[in-house]
């Protein structure tokens, strides 16, 4: 018999940064595998993660599959083992297991415009593969980056965010106006629709609220992007993380195993149960 | 080759076993599977059950387990103990054909690309004696429908078929043959005669009356063209979201898993999985509040379209053999087969 998958292993929290503070908190883990059993991952995995005495929880993978010494984790307070988290220090420890997933074809995307839309916690999800397209920035085109929050204490990544500009076309937005505020106000969907992005040559990646998403995806075809060029993740609730507990299932797939990365094209012939 | 064992000698076997065994047995009322006290003697074991009110998914799966435990003194890291368990090997008795059908479908989740070790550890070391149903056992039998048969063998070790003071006794698997060879002089050869007599009885149960909704091939295509209709909300009005169904069923397979706490400095607990079930709103209701099967009906057609229709296309069969216990159990009368039927004939 081969290893016990629902084993995880011991990690340590290296770092912990508040992302965003209040009732949407969001705080990035970094963490750390003192036993030296660290694992590779690919754009779009992810990992369900431990704290013993409160439970399990699936979180994408935020840092790029090019850096090897940490994993990093963007985590929103939302219920008990979120909240749980959110109360840890540096150097405790928490369980890890996975990766879990499928990734997004990011090496199909070479030479293409990306085009990254993300509101809330979504933009985790996308991290990665916006950290790889800049690091390996010359493979490819045009980078564009949508992102908002409900107001400009929700942004998450705000700093990284601001470096990007040098590389990408950063754009951010906040829901409601604000004082001070100097970029887009109004929701992530009509953000992307106003700037007007070109499908030619582009791959759209959408992640956040279920609702922005679907939004998005309407606007990005009323662009005249075809299935095949927009990508999202789904996020059903999940307890085994390899295809077994049945609580992902949409349609014949677990999205944990055949997803949580889909092109528009495979996901509207699923049954909309995400 | 094929043999013959008294049904005075069923307890005689039970005990030669090196294994717990057990069978059927009315407990209050209930068919259950319960263990066979060592040293049952003559009659001590007999199969005069219908079927079981629980299957015997438990014996590889069961309803909590535990899979590890952790403990963790405040400031210092967690240690965890792996709980995987090694079990002494099992043989249970008087299996249904359509219970039997159910091993078989459960190895499919828990084996693949992530091998389940504590679904395999019990599995490995458990034996399915079946007894093959000379007329249905229950008016919600339909495992003809769905591609078994009174007297399938599909997931046993041995066959038994009731010749009326004895079993006519068939071993289907290497595992099965070890056990007939434990039960040594207990074992006659069957004459050509009892060959015969059990071959009659299996070809008279396959004419029996039961319940149908027709076509097998028709029902993957029918609940896939029909996943919109309005009938999944009426033919689930009545459902009270109880679970029965998916609990008493063989192969329904969904679980929880959740953090035990069982004591504080250290603190310490267990990581158990539990069985879960899909009729219920918080099995898939994000923390958000959204949920992906809002209403009974998404939650009926779950559980009808992940046995007849997604199984299917995954692995190629059902997964449902016709025991009938969600019909029969379910308290407001619920009924797969009627299910079926409605979505076929639409
Ligand atoms: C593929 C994927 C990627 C994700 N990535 C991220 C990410 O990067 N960042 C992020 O912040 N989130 C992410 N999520 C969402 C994240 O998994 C959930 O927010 C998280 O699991 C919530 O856990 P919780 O314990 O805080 O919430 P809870 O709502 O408390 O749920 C915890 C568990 O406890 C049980 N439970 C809780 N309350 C009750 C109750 N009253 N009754 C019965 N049972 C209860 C539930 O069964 C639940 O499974 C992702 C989800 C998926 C599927
Ligand atoms: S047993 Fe009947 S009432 Fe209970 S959840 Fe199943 S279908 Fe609904
Ligand atoms: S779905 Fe119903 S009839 Fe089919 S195997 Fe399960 S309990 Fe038996
Ligand atoms: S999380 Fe268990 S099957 Fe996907």
């Amino acid at each position: 018999m081969t290893e016990n998958v629902y084993l995880p292993k011991l990690a340590r929290i290296a770092s912990i940064k508040d992302e965003v503070v209040g009732a949407r908190a969001i705080k990035t883990f970094q963490v750390e595998f003192p036993d030296g059993d660290m694992f590779e991952h690919e754009c779009g995995q992810c990992a369900m993660i431990s704290v013993f005495g409160k439970g399990e929880m699936m979180i994408s993978i935020a840092s790029s599959p090019l850096v090897k010494d940490y994993k990093q984790f963007s985590i929103m307070r939302v219920g008990k083992v979120t909240t749980a988290i959110h109360a840890m220090k540096v150097g405790d420890v928490i369980g890890v297991r996975g990766p879990y997933g499928n990734k997004f074809p990011v090496n199909d995307w070479k030479g293409k415009n990306l085009v990254f839309i993300g509101g809330g916690c979504g933009l985790a999800p996308i991290w990665p593969i916006i950290q790889t397209a800049v690091a390996q920035r010359s493979d490819f085109a045009n980078i564009t980056v949508f992102y908002g929050g409900r107001s400009s204490r929700d942004i998450m990544y705000r700093a990284e965010l601001e470096k990007l500009r040098g590389v990408a076309d950063v754009h951010l937005s906040v829901d409601q106006a604000e004082e001070g505020w100097e970029g887009y106000c109004g929701f992530v969907p009509a953000n992307v629709m106003s700037t007007g992005v070109a499908p030619d040559n582009a791959i759209a990646i959408t992640c956040g609220p279920p609702i922005m998403i679907k939004y998005v995806i309407q606007n990005l075809k009323g662009l005249g992007f075809a299935d095949e060029q927009i990508y999202t993740t789904i996020e059903n609730k999940m307890k085994c993380g390899i295809g077994k507990c049945g609580r992902c299932n949409v349609g014949k797939d677990y999205v944990c195993v055949s997803g949580p990365v889909y092109s528009w094209a495979q996901l509207k012939d699923l049954p909309q149960e995400y | 080759m094929s043999s013959i064992l008294k049904k005075t000698d069923l307890g005689a076997w039970a005990a030669a076993l090196e294994a717990e065994v057990f069978a059927p047995a009315l407990a209050d009322g209930v068919w259950a599977y319960q263990p066979v006290a060592p040293g049952a003697n003559d009659g001590g074991v007999a199969l005069t059950h219908p079927n079981t009110a629980r299957p015997p998914k438990n014996f590889a799966f069961p309803q909590r387990e535990v899979l590890y435990t952790f403990e963790q003194l405040k400031g210092q890291a967690p240690k965890l103990t792996e709980t995987l368990p090694n079990p002494a090997p099992v043989v249970v008795m008087g299996v249904r054909p359509c219970d039997g059908r159910g091993a078989p479908r459960n190895d499919m989740v828990f084996t693949g690309a992530f091998d389940d070790p504590y679904y395999q550890s019990r599995r490995a070391k458990t034996a399915y004696v079946g007894l093959a149903c000379n007329t249905p056992p229950s008016p919600n039998c339909f495992c003809k429908a769905v591609g078994g048969s009174p007297s399938s063998k599909e997931g046993l070790d041995v066959q038994l078929t009731d010749l009326g003071d004895r079993y006519h006794v068939v071993a289907v698997t290497p595992r099965g043959e070890e056990l007939i060879e434990a039960g040594g002089k207990l074992f006659a050869e069957a004459g050509a005669a009892d060959e015969k007599e059990s071959q009659r009885l299996h070809s008279e149960a396959a004419k029996c009356e039961q319940r149908t909704f027709g076509d097998l091939a028709a029902a993957a295509p029918a609940l896939k063209k029909n996943f919109d209709s309005e009938m999944w909300q009426s033919l689930a009005k009545a459902c009270i979201g109880c679970g029965i169904c998916t609990f008493l069923c063989p192969t329904c397979h969904c679980f929880d898993i959740s953090d035990e706490v069982t004591g504080q400095s250290p603190m310490r607990g267990e990581r158990v999985r539990t069985w879960d079930n899909c009729q219920f709103p918080d099995f898939t209701m994000h923390s958000s509040g959204h949920n992906p099967r809002e209403t009974l009906g998404a939650r009926l057609r779950q559980r009808v379209n992940h046995k007849f229709l997604y199984f299917v296309e995954n692995n190629g069969t059902q997964q449902c053999t016709g025991c009938g216990r969600c019909i029969s159990f379910c308290p407001v009368g619920i009924d797969i087969v009627a299910v079926l039927d409605r979505m076929i004939q639409a």
